[in-house]
């Protein structure tokens, strides 16, 4: 007679879940979300709000927008989850919606703050090197640049996301976030290239 | 020691992906990440309450479908039971009396003969 394996006797060692593992475990928790288990659906909030953050962030002019757009993205994706196919990746599905919640917010923003100062857009939502002027002429930088560049700029540059993912997001072919993506780089160099450091 | 550019097609790129990097780093401290997973299912848990009327409404239109239904088998059996009444109401009308004179008329006839032939025998 064979005896029950004892599988408290070993300590499995904690390993982080392979990419198919964490895709499985993903499509558990949107199944379980879209048969109306919050708790799933918290988990999944869990697993996703960074990226969804990063995101959000990159389309924003400021960090209580980017919060906005990451909660409003949540709330969109709840109620659009029956209309979600487990077969589609979450995430990429996931960072669209949130896109378009921070496309929103920066339009909705752009009617309210017509009349505003240009320096209330764009600022970071933390300055860790205030007094750098790398940093500084930077925030400037960015400032000038048109929204849909300084987000793609942010997206690849910063977030790593590739050019037909950035299309993706904020609705536009891949070869136009690719331009973007030169015309941004372009200008900040323009804009930064006579900076000099001493090595 | 040289001064070089740092930014530019000869310059160091990545000094710029780094202030990039420096200037929108996410908040690093988890239990920001935790109290906006909390905001955001507290949002959820009051949209899900909010639409209470969405099952309510559900259950309407199935009322409504169901009453719908039940109006429709009323009106075709009333329609029925109506072509039902007519329909006795020729047979009571047009048909029966058609059958009970000429049964009348018979007996009368037949009564009459009788009459005749009595008065034939009883005739001086």
């Amino acid at each position: 007679m064979l005896a029950a394996p004892n599988l408290h006797a070993t300590p499995m060692p904690l390993e982080p879940p392979t990419e198919s593992e964490a895709r499985a475990r993903e499509r558990v928790l949107v199944l379980r979300a879209q048969r109306g288990h919050r708790e799933a659906f918290a988990e999944l909030v869990r697993v996703h709000e960074r990226r969804a953050y990063a995101v959000a962030r990159a389309i924003t002019a400021t960090h209580e927008d980017a919060e906005d757009a990451v909660q409003e993205g949540f709330l969109h994706a709840f109620r659009a989850l029956d209309r979600f196919r487990p077969e589609q990746a979450f995430g990429a599905w996931l960072h669209r919606i949130v896109a378009n919640a921070a496309l929103d917010i920066g339009r909705r923003r752009k009617v309210r703050d017509a009349d505003a100062l240009p320096e209330n857009v764009s600022l970071p939502f933390r300055d860790p090197a205030e007094h750098d002027e790398l940093t500084r002429r930077l925030v400037a930088g960015l400032r000038d640049l048109p929204g849909r560049q300084r987000a793609v700029i942010v997206l690849h540059d910063v977030e790593g996301f590739t050019h037909g993912e950035i299309g993706e997001m904020l609705g536009i072919p891949e070869g136009t976030a690719r331009s973007d993506l030169h015309h941004a780089r372009a200008a900040l160099r323009r804009r930064l290239g006579d900076l000099r450091s001493e090595r | 020691m040289t001064l070089e550019p740092r930014i530019g097609p000869r310059g160091r790129d990545d000094d710029l992906t780094r202030a990039l990097r420096a200037l929108y780093a996410a908040p690093t401290d988890p239990a920001y990440w935790d109290a906006l997973a909390r905001r955001i299912m507290t949002r959820v848990g009051k949209d899900v309450e909010g639409d209470w009327s969405l099952p309510l409404a559900r259950w309407a239109r199935i009322g409504v479908i169901a009453a719908g239904a039940a109006l429709a088998v009323a009106s075709v059996a009333l329609t029925r039971s109506r072509d039902a009444q007519a329909r006795l109401a020729f047979h009571t009308i047009i048909e029966t009396p058609r059958t009970a004179p000429l049964q009348i008329a018979t007996e009368q006839e037949t009564g009459s003969e009788r009459e005749a032939t009595l008065r034939y025998v009883i005739a001086p």
